[in-house]
C-alpha cells in the first residue's frame, strides 16, 4: 500500500486522516439515525476539520511531505497520473483556514442541522463538502484541483438544495449557484487546458515554467481570472451570492461565505504567484479594479439590505473585494519594482482573508441562531435579542467589530495593513501608481464606512431596541453546541485582533514576503514600511486612561442619587409601540437616497382615503425595493438571448422524425463530400 | 431695530425687576410633612401642564416669568419636556381629554418630582365644576405638594410657591 506507506511525517499523515475520516463521516451518516446521526457524522466533519488545521497549520510552518498520492484507475483515451496532494505553504494556509472554518460549521450544525438538513443526504453531502475543500489547496496537479474542487461544488449544491420542498426560493437559488458554479469550473478547465497545453503538463511543478508573454498565457490569465471570480463572489459574477447564501441551512452558509469563497482567492493567488509569477502590469489592474469595484458595489448593497443572511452575503461579497484589491496592489508594486511595500499588500490581502474567515463564521453562525430562535432573517421583524439571546448577541456583535474593522479585532488589524501598504507606496516616479493608489485608496475607506454604517445597522436593529414581532420577542438562546462555535469563533475574531504578530509572520512566509516580524507583546511590526502595531499594548493604554475616569465617575455618582423615571415620554400618550422604532429600511434610508440610480431604488407610498371623508387617510402603506443593476443590465438580458436561441432552435428541432433522417442523411452526405475533396 | 437703539433703549428703561424680599407665604398652601427632595434644593425645572385652564392662570405665570418678578431669580426654570423637570405645574380643572395625557407627562417626569398646583381650578374645579367635559381636579389624580389658591393667583403667589420648593 503506497498510501498507508507515504503517512510517516505529519502532513502526509493528516491529508490522510482527513480522507479517512471524511469517509468515516459518510458512513455515520449513512448507517445512524435521528440525534445519533448530527452527533456522529457532525464530530467526524469536526474531526477531519481539525485534521485539516493541523496539517494546514504544518505545511505552513514548512513542514514538506512526500505528498500523498492516489492512483487513479479511471478507463479513459489517456491513462491518468495518480492524483497528488502535496500542499505547499500557500496552500497550507487555506487548508487550515478551510479546516477551521469547518471544524466550527459542522459543530454548529450538530445542534442546529434539523429537517432535510440533518437527513443522511444532508450530512453525506455535507462531508463531501467539507473533505473536497480542504483538498482542494492540497492538490499539487491541475487534474486534482479539478476533481476536489467538483466536490466541494457538487457537496454544497447537495446541501443547499435542503429546504427546497418547503420553500420555492431555494430551488430558485440552487439552479443559479448550480449554472455559475459550473460556469466557473468550465472557465477554469478552458483556462487550465491553455495552461497544460502551453507547459506540456498537469502538475503545478511543471507549469511554473510556461512563460507568461505569449498569447496563450494571457489567454489563461483571463479564463482562470473569470472562472476564480465567479467562485469567490466578485462583481459582476457576483450573482449567486446574495441567493445562495441566504436560502442554504446556516452552517453551510457560513462555510460557503468564511470558506468556500477562499478558495477563488486561493486560486487567483496560485496563478498570480506561483504558476505565472511576473505578469505583465495590466494583469494586476484588472485585480484592482474588479476588486475595488466588488467590495464598492458589495457594501454598498449590504448597507440596504433588510434581509440579515443577505447583508452578510453582498458583505462577502465586498470582502472578497479588498481581499482582491490587495492582490492586485501588491503584484502592481512588485511589477513596480517596490517589493518592501508590496509585501505588505500581500500580507494584508492575506489577513483579510484569514480575518474575513473568522468574523464571517461567527456572523452566519450567529445568523442561524437568530434564525433557528425565531424563524425569521428580516431586520425588520427582530430586534431585542440582546435580553433574550445573551451569547449569540455578544459573540455577534464581536463579530459584528470585526466586520467593521474596529480596533481589538482581526478586521481591525488587516484592514489597518492594507490601508499602510496603500498609504506608503512612492509614487513619485509613476505615473500609473500615481493614479491608482489615490483612487484605491478613496475607494477602500469609502468601503470601510460604508461597511461600520452596515454592521451597526444590522447588529442595532436586529439585538437591541425592542422585539417587533412576537416571534422575536418569544426567542429563545441557542443550545451548547451552536454556543461552543460561536464562542471560539468570537475567540478567533479577538485573539487575531489582540496578536496579530505571530500569525502575520506565518503569513508573511506563505506570499514569501519579508518584513514582517513579531514586536513585544505579540504586536506585528511591518519593517518595510517602517510602522508597528501592538494591540495589547494600546488596549492596556486605553485601559489605564479609561478606568481612572470610570472609577471618578463611579464615585462621583454615588453623591447624587440615580432618578428613576416610571414611564418613556411619548409627548402624553403612550405611543411607544415596537412599530415606532429605527428599522433596517428607515436607517439606510438617506444611502438609498444617496445612491438612488446605482440601487435601483424604488419607493411607493400607497393612501388609502376614509369613503365618507376622502381628506381623512385611513391606512400608508410604504413599500421599498431595492434592486441589483448588474443582474437587471447583464444577467437578464443574456438569458432572454439565451431563450430566444432556444426559441430559434425550437423551429429546427420541431419532433418530426422525418426531418432528423433527413438532417442524418445531410451531414451523412456533407461528409463524404468533405472526405471527397 | 439696531443694536445702537436697542442699547439705548435698555439704558433708557433702567431696571425693571422688582426688589426681592424675604420668602413669604402668600396664603400658599404648603403638604403637611412636605420637604423638598435635597437633589432639588435651590434649582428646579418646572414643566407647565395645562389641564383645562381658562388660561388665566397661564398669563400669570407668563408674568412670573417675565422680567418684572422674574422667577428665574429664586432658581425656577420652565422646560419644555417632562424628561428635563422636577416640579410639574398643573393649571386649570382636569378636562376628560388631558386627563390620560396629565398622567403619562406626571410618570415620565423623573423621581423624585413636586407637584405644584395652581388656581382655584385645581382644588375645587372652580366655575367649570359638574361640566361633562370636567374628569375631576388636580387632588382627585394627585397627591399635590404646593397649592397656590387664587382665580388667578398673584404672580407674587406664584413665586412664592416655587420658593417654597427651591428653598432660596
Amino acid at each position: 500500500m503506497t498510501v498507508l506507506a507515504a503517512a510517516t511525517n505529519l502532513v502526509d499523515a493528516g491529508l490522510l486522516a482527513q480522507l479517512l475520516l471524511g469517509a468515516l463521516a459518510v458512513v455515520a451518516a449513512v448507517v445512524t439515525r435521528g440525534r445519533l446521526r448530527n452527533l456522529l457524522a457532525g464530530a467526524l466533519i469536526v474531526a477531519a476539520g481539525i485534521a485539516a488545521a493541523v496539517t494546514g497549520s504544518a505545511a505552513l510552518l514548512g513542514e514538506v511531505g512526500t505528498g500523498l498520492q492516489i492512483p487513479v484507475a479511471i478507463p479513459l483515451a489517456e491513462p491518468l497520473d495518480p492524483l497528488l496532494l502535496a500542499p505547499d505553504q500557500l496552500g497550507g494556509l487555506f487548508m487550515a483556514l478551510a479546516g477551521v472554518v469547518v471544524a466550527l460549521a459542522a459543530l454548529f450544525g450538530i445542534g442546529y442541522a434539523h429537517g432535510p438538513a440533518a437527513s443522511r443526504t444532508g450530512w453525506t453531502a455535507f462531508a463531501v463538502f467539507a473533505v473536497g475543500m480542504q483538498l482542494v489547496p492540497a492538490a499539487a496537479d491541475a487534474v486534482t484541483f479539478l476533481l476536489a474542487w467538483e466536490l466541494m461544488a457538487g457537496g454544497s449544491t447537495v446541501l443547499l438544495l435542503a429546504d427546497h420542498a418547503t420553500r420555492e426560493p431555494v430551488r430558485r437559488a440552487t439552479v443559479w449557484y448550480a449554472v455559475m458554479t459550473h460556469l466557473s469550473f468550465l472557465l477554469l478547465l478552458a483556462g487550465f487546458g491553455v495552461l497544460i497545453a502551453a507547459a506540456g503538463g498537469t502538475s503545478w511543478a511543471t507549469m511554473t515554467g510556461a512563460s507568461v508573454a505569449g498569447p496563450a498565457a494571457t489567454l489563461a490569465f483571463v479564463l482562470l481570472v473569470a472562472g476564480f471570480a465567479t467562485k469567490a463572489g466578485l462583481v459582476p459574477v457576483h450573482v449567486w451570492l446574495p441567493r445562495a447564501h441566504p436560502e442554504a441551512p446556516s452552517h453551510m452558509s457560513a462555510a460557503m461565505s468564511a470558506a468556500m469563497v477562499k478558495m477563488g482567492i486561493y486560486g487567483i493567488l496560485l496563478l498570480t504567484l506561483r504558476l505565472l509569477p511576473g505578469g505583465p502590469r495590466w494583469w494586476s489592474i484588472v485585480l484592482v479594479a474588479i476588486g475595488a469595484g466588488s467590495a464598492l458595489y458589495g457594501i454598498l448593497q449590504a448597507s440596504v439590505q433588510a434581509d440579515l443572511k443577505k447583508l452578510l452575503a453582498y458583505s462577502t461579497t465586498e470582502n472578497i473585494g479588498l481581499i482582491t484589491t490587495a492582490i492586485g496592489v501588491g503584484l502592481l508594486l512588485r511589477s513596480s519594482g517596490q517589493n518592501a511595500v508590496a509585501d505588505v499588500a500581500l500580507v494584508a490581502a492575506l489577513l483579510l482573508a484569514v480575518s474575513h474567515a473568522a468574523f464571517k463564521s461567527v456572523l452566519f453562525l450567529g445568523a442561524g441562531s437568530v434564525l433557528h430562535a425565531t424563524g425569521e432573517r428580516d431586520l425588520d421583524l427582530l430586534g431585542g435579542l440582546a435580553a433574550r439571546m445573551p451569547w449569540t448577541s455578544v459573540t455577534f456583535g464581536i463579530g459584528a467589530l470585526g466586520a467593521a474593522a474596529l480596533p481589538v479585532t482581526s478586521g481591525f488589524v488587516a484592514e489597518w495593513a492594507l490601508l499602510q501598504s496603500l498609504i506608503h507606496v512612492d509614487a513619485r516616479a509613476d505615473r500609473l501608481l500615481a493614479i491608482v493608489i489615490p483612487i484605491t485608496m478613496g475607494i477602500v475607506a469609502l468601503t470601510v464606512g460604508l461597511g461600520l454604517l452596515t454592521f451597526v445597522k444590522a447588529y442595532g436593529i436586529g439585538f437591541l431596541a425592542r422585539p417587533r414581532t412576537p416571534a422575536a420577542a418569544e426567542a429563545h438562546e441557542a443550545g451548547p453546541a451552536m454556543r461552543a462555535a460561536m464562542v471560539l469563533g468570537a475567540v478567533l475574531v479577538v485573539g487575531l485582533g489582540l496578536v496579530p504578530g505571530p500569525l502575520s509572520q506565518a503569513l508573511a512566509r506563505a506570499v514569501s514576503a519579508g518584513g514582517v516580524s513579531t514586536t513585544g507583546g505579540a504586536g506585528l511590526l511591518l519593517g518595510a514600511v517602517d510602522v508597528v502595531l501592538n494591540p495589547i499594548a494600546l488596549t492596556l493604554l486605553t485601559l489605564a486612561i479609561l478606568v481612572p475616569l470610570v472609577v471618578v465617575n463611579a464615585v462621583l455618582a454615588r453623591r447624587h442619587p440615580r432618578r428613576d423615571v416610571d414611564l418613556a415620554w411619548g409627548c402624553g400618550g403612550e405611543r411607544t409601540s415596537p412599530r415606532m422604532e429605527y428599522n433596517a429600511t428607515s436607517y439606510s434610508e438617506p444611502l438609498v437616497r444617496v445612491f438612488r440610480s446605482s440601487l435601483q431604488a424604488t419607493q411607493l407610498v400607497d393612501v388609502v382615503r376614509h369613503d365618507a371623508a376622502p381628506l381623512l387617510v385611513e391606512q400608508m402603506t410604504f413599500t421599498q425595493e431595492t434592486g441589483d443593476v448588474i443582474e437587471d443590465r447583464l444577467y437578464l438580458p443574456a438569458t432572454r438571448w439565451a431563450g430566444r436561441l432556444g426559441d430559434l432552435a425550437r423551429t429546427i428541432q420541431n419532433g418530426s422524425i422525418h426531418r432528423y433522417v433527413g438532417f442524418s442523411f445531410a451531414a451523412l452526405v456533407l461528409v463524404l463530400v468533405l472526405v471527397a475533396l | 431695530m439696531s443694536t445702537s437703539r436697542l442699547l439705548r433703549l435698555i439704558a433708557r428703561t433702567g431696571r425693571v425687576a422688582e426688589p426681592l424680599g424675604p420668602a413669604t407665604d402668600n396664603d400658599i398652601q404648603v403638604r403637611d410633612g412636605f420637604e423638598p427632595p435635597r437633589a432639588l434644593r435651590g434649582s428646579v425645572q418646572v414643566r407647565h401642564v395645562d389641564a383645562g385652564s381658562c388660561n388665566g392662570c397661564e398669563l400669570e405665570i407668563g408674568a412670573a416669568f417675565g422680567p418684572v418678578y422674574d422667577a428665574e431669580r429664586v432658581g425656577a426654570r420652565l422646560v419644555a419636556s417632562p424628561r428635563h423637570a422636577d416640579v410639574i405645574a398643573v393649571t386649570g380643572v382636569v378636562t376628560q381629554n388631558m386627563a390620560e395625557p396629565l398622567v403619562n407627562t406626571v410618570n415620565a417626569t423623573p423621581n423624585p418630582r413636586v407637584i405644584v398646583s395652581i388656581g382655584d381650578c385645581t382644588r375645587s374645579c372652580g366655575q367649570f365644576a359638574g361640566s361633562y367635559a370636567v374628569a375631576g381636579s388636580v387632588d382627585d389624580y394627585f397627591e399635590v405638594d404646593v397649592h397656590v389658591p387664587g382665580c388667578p393667583p398673584a404672580p407674587e403667589a406664584i413665586i412664592a410657591a416655587l420658593r417654597a420648593v427651591t428653598r432660596r
